[in-house]
Parts: structure tokens; sequence; C-alpha cells
């Protein structure tokens, strides 16, 4: 057991025997000091192409089976002898040779799904391809590990069903003033005044009574928690870089919340892939440099774990209208201080080993990417949220 | 019928009851009420947006091949088209005379989920589920694994002897018919079979390509025989979980989240008898325990249940189509736009702080220009008039309503300012804002029926 964990519950125990006030005190005071690790995810909506992103300049079959969208050798940013990024990502090449970028290649699951809709649902239920859930791994880690709805924040205006729970939902915002001006007039103050507690959650109405309290209340925290901080850091002007914005001031702020939800979409490049997807990999890049930036200049950078993912990869051999079709697996990014594996985690795929669809086979299941982040991040038990018990990665 | 009765009856198989339909049905039999509201649901309207440019994207097309260009176009319009789709039947549900078809249909519709981005055949889906919705469950769930967009959702058309696909039979025992844990994965392997071939043209109609159908024995709950899907449906169909899953379903639906096991014996005795949907509700609609008190306003509405039940009181219009899809995806629920094939959860799963706060406002913003009266009584409400002003100045544009509170006036001319919430709300207010709203001055029946709509208690039916 780690010092962290030994003090967290040893601070249960304490309460559970009573032990005098002072000490109870001063184990909080050490909790806090330790820190508490965040989580951000970046979802790339659409399925970018993992193979213009993360670019085998070498490889024949690379070049042979994408004549007209293969990245040139010679724009490609080089990362070793073999591999390099797309020419949008320049600022991603800093992370990387800074050490807080790590790569995973072959990222996917078992019996791969090429619809977005039922992709995006098994990356963000975490079940198995031919299972369903209502409920997403990052709700249910809500459901057992949450305190408040606000312990996960997704910064849009909706919901994604990762973020749903089985009997907790988080909360989505992109923009605290409005939700707290949502819930801020008097008249629902009024109704809810000397509510009896014991009746809130007896049955529906009192459900519902109970949600409009905790929902004001923490719209009211998030929004003065969030206003104390203001950042000097220019983002991008596009909505990502203003998510991400958003979700640096609350980090930065001191919010109480452990998980972030980001998202870009646009990347279902079926035609005229190339100048889409450097667009879209230069927001991303632009927008991660920037959060990163205002991390560090705040001091709690070395507290944030960055994962970005995307539904799938796209298929290998590019498509009649200059893009690229479904396809399967892909890599994923983490970003952080202190990574355990820098650079690559893996090798590339192996473009002469497809599948029956001309796809990559997966080598890495995604789940005991998020198993790892469980466990040695959020410090969780990972098989409780994932309903299912994955072997761990060494990435963190 | 007792009114409090009709009332029950009418939040649960409609979205509530306007004063003058509460009268004119207080003076009927419960029998004839539950008649009535049968036989008004007899007829089937399909509901239908225009579809012309499609058909004229595909009559420009050369040959027979779908070709890129047609493609794109089409999903162009598709997307569109959807939209319009959406924004009609939010107003079918509001305006039909078949009340019951109609909520039958939405039932159904998370039931034997589906999507499709192409909208002659969402369309043509949305029409199938509300043909069958009050007739036997078996021509039901037959026509469902024939729909062209079922066939793509859940890859029957990829479903050969060659390569089965399991997806559809997994599905079909899993959600549609039986429930999890009721049969083996052999029994999905096996039955998967049975559906293979199973295909459409592009005009969304079904086609059974042989070739691709495996004519060997397949053996499936205990049975062996070269069955075919329709065959698979009936074995199924013999299994009384059956008749118990969709019961519970409809009982979680239109009775009580949580179940009576008696009563859901009863009703999949009735049902297990034919599969007769229509009998099968008539059933419980006249059963005194659907009247009981614990059934009784207990239910957490779904957004569409709480959209449409504003717009039945007070008549809305979006002149931003995009608008209203915009506001059922923030509460959680856009029409024809389903989570996956599980649908949604429904209870008390709708409700998240984002999901409630909106609740709770929108009301407000939709109808009133956000302003809630908080005048006390005795006391003229001086700010009202400024403060709608502002908020239209400022946010008009974002809300872009057209609201008919002279359609409300004119239904609730005859109501007593104090009884109106015997009307609007399903339950009784609780005993803590009952007394906030007694503090209150009633400046008209407007802004009262706005403060009424704003309780927690409006969002039960």
């Amino acid at each position: 057991m780690d010092r962290r964990k030994f003090l967290k519950q040893s601070s249960l125990a304490s309460s559970l025997f009573f032990v005098p006030s002072f000490v109870k005190a001063f184990e909080q005071v050490a909790s806090a000091s330790l820190g508490y690790k965040r989580l951000v995810i970046v979802q790339l909506s659409g399925g970018n192409d993992g193979l213009n992103t993360i670019v085998p300049f070498r490889n024949d079959i690379y070049y042979r089976e994408r004549p007209a969208i293969a990245i040139p050798k010679t724009e490609v940013l080089k990362l070793n002898d073999e591999v390099g990024l797309n020419p949008s990502l320049t600022p991603l090449k800093r992370l990387y040779d800074e050490g807080y970028l790590s790569i995973i290649n072959n990222v996917g699951y078992p019996n791969p799904v090429r619809s977005h809709f039922r992709s995006m649902d098994i990356w963000q239920t975490a079940t198995d391809s031919d299972k369903f859930s209502q409920s997403g791994w990052l709700g249910r880690y809500l459901d057992n590990y949450g305190k408040s709805p606000y312990s996960a924040i997704e910064v849009d205006e909706s919901l994604s069903l990762a973020m749903k729970g089985e009997t907790v939902n988080a909360i989505a915002t992109k923009d605290p003033r409005a939700f707290h001006n949502l819930s801020r007039d008097p008249y629902f103050k009024n109704i809810q005044k000397h509510k009896n507690d014991a009746h809130l959650s007896e049955h529906n109405l009192g459900y519902l009574y109970k949600s409009m309290i905790d929902a004001h209340s923490s719209a009211k925290y998030i929004y003065e928690t969030s206003k104390t901080v203001s950042t000097t850091q220019e983002y991008p002007k596009n909505k990502f870089g203003q998510q991400l914005k958003t979700t640096a001031k609350f980090i930065n702020s001191g919010l109480d919340t452990k998980v972030f939800y980001t998202s870009l979409n646009g990347f279902d490049t079926h035609a005229n892939q190339l100048n889409t997807q450097k667009r879209l990999l230069k927001q991303y890049a632009d927008g991660i440099e920037a959060f990163v930036q205002d991390l560090k200049a705040n001091g709690t950078f070395k507290d944030t774990l960055v994962l970005t993912f995307s539904e799938f990869g796209r298929r290998v051999k590019q498509n009649a209208s200059v893009g690229t079709d479904h396809g399967t697996a892909n890599n994923v990014f983490i970003i952080g201080e202190n990574l355990k594996k820098k650079g690559f985690y893996n090798n590339m795929a192996n473009l002469s080993n497809l599948d029956d669809n001309g796809d990559l086979k997966f080598e890495i299941d995604f789940r005991t990417i998020y198993a790892t982040v469980l466990d040695k991040w959020l410090e969780v038990d990972d098989e409780k949220v994932l309903n299912k018990s994955f072997s761990q990665l060494d990435f963190i | 019928m007792k009114q409090e009765d009709i009332k029950h009856l009418y939040w649960r198989v409609g979205f509530g009851i306007l004063p003058s339909e509460l009268n004119r049905l207080s003076k009927k039999s419960k029998k004839e009420v539950v008649n009535e509201l049968f036989n008004s649901s007899k007829g089937i309207t399909p509901l239908k947006v225009d579809t012309s440019e499609i058909r004229d994207a595909f009559s420009e097309m050369m040959g027979d091949k779908l070709d890129a260009k047609t493609r794109m176009k089409v999903q162009k319009i598709s997307r569109k088209k959807q939209i319009e789709l959406n924004v009609s039947w939010v107003d079918r549900l509001a305006n039909s005379n078949e009340i019951l078809r109609e909520k039958m249909t939405l039932f159904w519709a998370n039931h034997f989920v589906c999507e499709d981005n192409f909208i002659n055949y969402i369309q043509k889906f949305n029409n199938t589920l509300r043909k069958h919705a009050l007739g036997n469950f078996r021509d039901f769930v037959n026509a469902i694994s024939k729909e062209a967009a079922m066939t793509k959702y859940l890859n029957t058309k990829q479903n050969r002897k060659t390569k089965p696909n399991e997806n559809f039979a997994r599905e079909l025992m899993e959600l549609f018919t039986l429930g999890e844990g009721h049969y083996t994965e052999q029994d999905i392997k096996e039955s998967a079979k049975a559906f293979t071939g199973y295909s459409h043209n592009l005009r969304g109609e079904f086609v059974f390509r042989k070739r691709a159908h495996d004519y060997g024995d397949k053996t499936f709950f205990g049975r062996t025989g070269n069955f075919n899907g329709e065959d698979i449906v009936d074995i199924i169909l013999e299994q009384k979980q059956c008749a118990t899953y969709i019961c519970e379903k409809l009982y979680r639906y239109f009775v009580n989240e949580t179940l009576n096991k008696s009563h859901v014996k009863d009703m999949a005795e009735v049902f297990y008898k034919g599969y007769d949907i229509n009998n099968l509700m008539r059933f419980v609609f006249m059963s005194d325990w659907f009247y009981d008190k614990e059934n009784i306003g207990n239910k957490i509405k779904s957004p569409i249940e709480f959209l449409v039940g504003m717009k039945t009181v007070v008549p809305t219009n979006f002149k931003k189509p995009q608008q209203l899809i915009y506001i059922q995806r923030l509460l959680g629920q856009q029409l024809l736009d389903p989570p996956n094939v599980a649908g949604w959860k429904g209870g008390k799963n709708w409700i998240d702080s984002n999901t409630i706060a909106l609740r709770l406002k929108l009301p407000s913003l939709l109808l009133n220009n956000a302003y809630i009266s908080k005048s006390l009584a005795g006391q003229i409400d001086a700010q009202m008039d400024k403060k709608k002003e502002m908020f239209k100045k400022t946010y008009g544009k974002r809300f872009s309503t057209e609201t008919d509170w002279n359609y409300f006036k004119a239904r609730f001319n005859d109501v007593n300012i104090d009884d109106i919430g015997n009307y609007i709300l399903a339950c009784p207010i609780s005993n803590e804002a009952g007394a906030y709203l007694n503090n209150l001055e009633k400046v008209s029946k407007q802004e009262y029926c706005v403060q009424l709509m704003s309780l927690p208690e409006y969002q039960m039916c």
C-alpha cells in the first residue's frame, strides 16, 4: 500500500472510530496537500486516421496503399528512424520531445464494429462489442467513487453516455455562468426552502427535489469557484480551444473535480481527407499545448493526465474519393508530466498483416488503458468500474 | 368515471387532459371512457414528410447503382428531413385524436430501438411501429425483422450463410422478446442462421436473398428443423417468458416503475393468449389496480412527455425547428436518435443536474420570456412587463417561439384560477412549495400556470 492510499484509508478508519477531531483534521490536510489527480479525456469524434497522424514514413505498404493521401517523407515530423508525426502536429512534437507524451499504438477491441455510433458507444461504455450498456465507464466511476455530481464534468452542453452512471450522472457545462443563471431564479430557492431532507430520496418526487437542490448548489459552486481565476494563457479561438481553456480554469481554481471530458469533432474523412485532417490536428495540437502551458504555469500539470482517443482508426487503403473509410485499431495519446513510458509505448502496426477488410489488427484492448488509469491514476478499483478484470499496462 | 381516474388515465395514455374533455368524459362510465379511447385509436394515420427531393435525386441517378454523388446528395437531404420528421412527430403527439396509438408508438420506438440516417427508411420504420402499435405482437416482431432500417441497424443485411452475423438474433431475444438470461449463446448462433438472407432493396422493401439463406437444420430451444425467421419468432412466442417480458416493460411505462408481480402475471396471462396488444392494454386500463393511489402521479415524465405536455396546454411552435431538436438533446431524449439499441433507460435516469435545472426553467423560458412571477399576495407585479421585454431583447433569438396563450385562456376560461393546478399537475403539491405559492399573488391565470409548470411536481405524470 502506498502512502497516499494509506492516508486515505486511515482517515476513513479514524472517522469510524471517533478519533479526536484534531487528528482527523491533520489527516485531511495531509491528504489534501498531496494534491489529487485529475483525468482529462479528449475524444476525437468521427474516427481519426491514425496512420496519417503517426506516420510510418519508411513503410512501402503505407505509400503503396495511399498514393494520393500519404504524407511525404520530407514533410513528416520525424520522431525516430521509422515514424513521425503529421506536419500539423508541431506543438505535439514539442511535448514529445519534453517527455510528456506516450503513444500507444494498435488500440482497439475484439470483433470491431465500424459504425461510428456503435463503436463510440463501445469506447464510452467499455463493454464487449456484442453487449450494450446504459451506463458509461466514467459514470460508473461516479457511481462508486464520486462524492458529488461535479466530481466529473463534461465541458460541453450535454452529457455523453461515458459520463452517465447507473445512479449518478456527471455535470455538463461549457459555460458555468449560464448554468448558474439557469438555476438562480429565487423562485426555485423558495420552493425548496424547509424541504424536509428525510423525504427527499424516498420517491420520485423527492428525488426531483433532491436533484434540484444538488443541481443548484453544484451550479453555484462551479461558477463561484471557477470565476476566482483568470488566465493569461492564449488559446486557439475555436470550440476545442475554448473547451480546454474552461477545463484549465476549472482545474486551476481548485475545483474538486476528478474527471473532465472534452471532444473535437469532424474526423470522418471519407473525402478529400488531407486538408480536413490537417486543420483538425492543428486545432488539437495547438489547444493541447496551450492547455499544458496553462497548467504548468499554475503548478497543476503534474497532477493532470490527458487521454486522447477516437472511436476507430481508418482503413489502410485510401478510397476513391481521396479519403479513407472506417477502420479499426488506432493510436491513443497519453499526456502527462511523469510518464513511466515516454514516447512510444509499443510498435506500430504491421501493415502486411491486416484483417479481411484490410484493417489493422488490434494489439491492446482499450479497456486495459482504462483499467490502468483507474487503478494507477485515480486509485480506485478498476474491476468495480469496468465490471471485469483487465491486465494493466505500464505507462504511468 | 371519477375525474381523478380519468386524469390519471389521460396522463398515461396521452399527455394530460384539458378541462372541457375532462368534464365531458366524467359523465361516462369507465367502460365507455376506455371504449372511446380504443375506438378513437382504431385508425392509423401515417406520419409523413415530403420526400420528393429524395425521389428526384434518385431519378437523376444514372443506372441502378447508387453512385457517390447521389449518395452524398441524398444524405444531405436526409439530414434536413430527419429534423422535419422529428418536428412533425412532436406535433402529432400533441395534436392527434389517435391518442393511445401515438403513445404506444412512442413506447415501441424505445422498445424496437432503431436508427437510420436515410429518411425514407426511418420514416417507414416509424410508421410500421404506428401500424402495429395496438396490433398483434407476432406480426409486429416479424414486420420489424423485415424493416430496411432494422436490417441495416442490426446487420441482418450482412447475415449470410457463409458468414453469419448474430447481431439481430441476439437483440431479438435480449431486448425485443425475452430479456437477458432466457436463452443460450447456442440459441443465438442457431437462430442467426434462420435470419440469413434478410435484406432490402433501394426502395426499402423487404428482399429475401435465397442464395444467402442457410437452409440447413437449426436447433433452437431444443427443437430441430429447417427453421426460417418466422419459425424462430413462433418458437420465441411460445415461451411464456416473452409475454412476461413485454408486460413488465409495458407495466413500467404505463403503470409503475416498480413492478407488482401479481399484476404483471395477470397481464401476461391475458397477453399469452394470442399476443393481442389491444386486448392487453384494454385489460390494463379496465383493471382496478391501474387506478390505485400508488400508481397515480408517481412517474417522472420523459423529456418528450414533458415537452408535448406543455404544448397541449399552451401551443408552442419553434420558428427554427433546429431549436426544438437542440432542446430535446439537452434534455436527453432526441427523437429518432436513441443512444444505442438498448434505448433510453428512463425513470430517474432522465434526471441529472443539467436536465433538472433546464426542466424547471424551460416552461418560463419557452412560454413566458423566462419570467416567473414572485409578487407577494396583495401586491401588483410591477416588474413583469419590463423584465419580459428585457429578456426578449437579450435572448429573444435563442428562444424564438410562437406561443398561443389565447388557446390556453379559452380552454381555462371557466376554470377558477385556484383550480388550475388540478389540470396542470398530476400529483399534489408538496407542503413547502404549496405554502410558498399561497404566499404569492395570483397575478393572472397565465402567470399562475407558469408558476405551476416551474415546480418539480410538473415533472411527474
